[in-house]
């Protein structure tokens, strides 16, 4: 009966000591589930910011005028007006056959030029970038520190200041109004933002310990392969951010492409989409619909459509990509 | 028979060091190896354009000889920066770009490190949200323009509270201007979040639990452990936000230069303002860089 009782009482001192700090671990919950709710409060207040110019676009360039300048329309169109996008489509000159510079009709297509520039670049400056990453980030050599500043230099020196210049050098190269003056400089990692592309491979490939390329060595691997065969696909994620950020600036540059290709043939997506207002108020006769007023409100819905028409290709590579890319950004930093 | 090809062995190892020289001058070969087209390129299309910028910047340039390469133009000297000194109008937008960016770049940091610290947390759908604040990176160049002369992005959190009677005063203090930017402006802190995700997750976990241990608060580790530990990154991505915002299309002295430009015969005046500015941004990256040196490790 004394056993009995006794093993009664271990159980329940086993108890008391099991919930001794009920209290703290009450609290602790507590904290841990209050922290939570503000993180997506705050996480999803501001992801709403972020998404909301994709609604507006999305919805604006389906609605119709009256849809439009109708107050109580705020974000769901009455219906769905496609002639927006067809309106958009002629604009841009996105594909197909257009009126040219000379008034005939000839094939035209600001997206496949754009698609050049775009891909050929990221492809370019992935591969390039990635190989004075890889001299920076593995390598200790005399002047390293010279060439890391010309890096850092590319970074910083604004292309305005010299874009009079390289103009200059394309034109009298006579590469104006080609696809060289964007090319060109990606094959050597320049390019737009090539030294921040280069940083980034840079510190993906500090992050690999030095017994990998040491083995590889040992086993008679040169050092290109050692580059190509062991480095290279340890920095998967790193080449996907490169990519996809490339890509998708290649794909907004407003500033270069127009500059060094500006006639209709060649033309890219981006100036085509800002020269859209003059377009309509050509096509109307209206001089000042493009200044503001009556008639650019009408050219509202269908400016939205031409941006979603020139965001579809850039939201399909960054939903291909996505996954990648996430991982990349999973990984960058972690020291494994 | 057996002492011969030992022998050769020896040779040949013999010959690979005199043809190479030792390991580490091997490897640094190797280096230069690898950075040699960059530095071809940079050669190439970096450093021969800004010497011919210059040189364009001191000739008076003419329609037929727009670059002053051909020797129409006439050598100038001074002339044209002195134009950029006198005339207010050049002046006052570069002072005003300066000012700009004195507020857009603590904002941008700032928000960009609370995300990131937010992002860096594990909790679920993280990637969703991490993929999320990459979207305006998307968005850049003219659809951007589009959406800000809609301001689009004023109809948030922020307009609201700036109309609202309760805040008010905040309206009447900053202006509708600044308080209205905030949403805009944090739509240019995508690649800084990235760079502190980066900086965050390379913090050693172990340091956390140290301090854990000793009795900090989150707050506490925060501010003794993560900032101490990432402040290089926070000076990297204050330059990176300088640089962003300095050479930013909106900015005013960027559709100056593309005006000047345009107009085909003030090609030297062009690039008196751009080596100015130039020269007067990387004046204040270097002013920058020098202050907080105390926290670059």
């Amino acid at each position: 009966m004394k056993a009995f009782f006794s093993k009664i009482a271990d159980w329940f001192r086993g108890l008391v000591d099991k919930y001794r700090n009920l209290g703290y671990m009450a609290k602790k919950k507590l904290k841990f589930i209050i922290g939570r709710v503000f993180l997506y409060f705050v996480l999803i207040e501001l992801a709403y910011l972020f998404i909301l110019p994709f609604i507006y676009i999305f919805t604006t360039s389906m609605m119709s005028f009256q849809d439009y300048m109708d107050p109580t329309v705020k974000w769901i169109p009455t219906s769905i007006h496609w002639k927006n996008y067809s309106d958009a489509f002629k604009a841009l000159a996105y594909f197909g056959m257009f009126k040219g510079d000379t008034g005939e009709k000839v094939f035209m297509s600001s997206f496949l030029n754009t698609c050049v520039t775009s891909f050929g670049s990221a492809i370019l400056q992935s591969i390039s970038c990635a190989i004075i990453g890889y001299a920076l980030g593995r390598f200790k050599f005399k002047g390293r520190n010279i060439v890391f500043i010309t890096v850092i230099l590319a970074l910083l020196i604004p292309p305005q200041t010299m874009i009079i210049a390289t103009y200059g050098i394309w034109s009298k190269a006579g590469f104006i109004n080609t696809f060289v003056p964007i090319l060109l400089p990606c094959i050597f990692g320049l390019g737009i933002r090539g030294g921040l592309f280069a940083l980034i491979y840079m510190y993906f490939f500090q992050r690999i310990p030095d017994a990998m390329d040491d083995a590889a060595r040992i086993d008679g691997a040169g050092p290109f392969r050692v580059f190509l065969q062991i480095m290279l696909p340890l920095v998967r994620s790193a080449f996907a951010i490169v990519f996809i950020f490339s890509f998708v600036w290649h794909w907004n540059d407003n500033y270069e492409a127009p500059m060094y290709m500006y006639k209709d043939k060649v033309l890219t997506l981006q100036p085509k989409l800002q020269h859209i207002r003059q377009y309509f108020a050509d096509l109307v006769g209206d001089s000042g619909a493009a200044e503001g007023g009556i008639g650019k409100a009408m050219t509202e819905p269908t400016l939205f459509a031409g941006c979603l028409l020139v965001l579809l290709p850039v939201l399909i590579v960054f939903i291909v990509g996505q996954k990648k890319l996430a991982a990349g950004i999973e990984r960058i930093g972690v020291i494994e | 028979m057996a002492k011969k090809p030992v022998k050769q062995k020896k040779l040949l190892a013999h010959k690979n060091t005199i043809k190479f020289g030792s390991f580490e001058r091997r490897r640094g070969l190797e280096g230069w190896a690898f950075s040699l087209p960059w530095i071809v390129g940079f050669l190439l299309l970096m450093v021969l354009p800004l010497f011919l910028s210059v040189r364009t910047s001191f000739y008076q340039t003419k329609l037929t000889d727009p670059f002053g390469f051909d020797g129409d133009s006439q050598f100038v000297g001074f002339d044209n920066y002195v134009e950029v000194v006198k005339d207010p109008a050049y002046g006052e937008v570069v002072f005003n770009s300066f000012l700009e960016s004195l507020y857009k770049v603590p904002v941008v940091v700032a928000f960009a490190l609370f995300v990131a610290v937010l992002l860096k947390q594990d909790f679920p759908g993280r990637t969703i949200f991490r993929v999320i604040f990459f979207i305006p990176v998307i968005l850049a160049g003219v659809i951007m323009s589009y959406l800000f002369s809609d301001e689009v992005g004023s109809i948030s959190v922020f307009s609201t509270l700036t109309s609202s009677q309760t805040f008010g005063f905040v309206y009447k203090i900053f202006g509708r201007n600044i308080i209205g930017q905030i949403g805009t402006i944090m739509w240019a802190s995508s690649v800084e979040i990235l760079i502190f995700l980066a900086a965050l997750q390379s913090v050693p976990a172990i340091l956390y639990e140290v301090v854990e241990l000793d009795g900090a608060t989150a707050w506490e580790s925060f501010w003794h452990v993560t900032l101490p530990y990432i402040s290089p990154f926070v000076i990297l991505n204050c330059v990176y936000a300088l640089v962003d915002t300095f050479v930013d299309a909106r900015n005013p002295v960027m559709s100056l230069l593309s005006n000047l430009n345009q107009a085909g015969n003030k090609y030297g005046v062009a690039a008196a303002l751009s080596w100015m500015y130039m020269l007067a941004t990387l004046l204040v990256i270097l002013i920058f860089i020098l202050l907080t040196r105390r926290w670059l490790r």
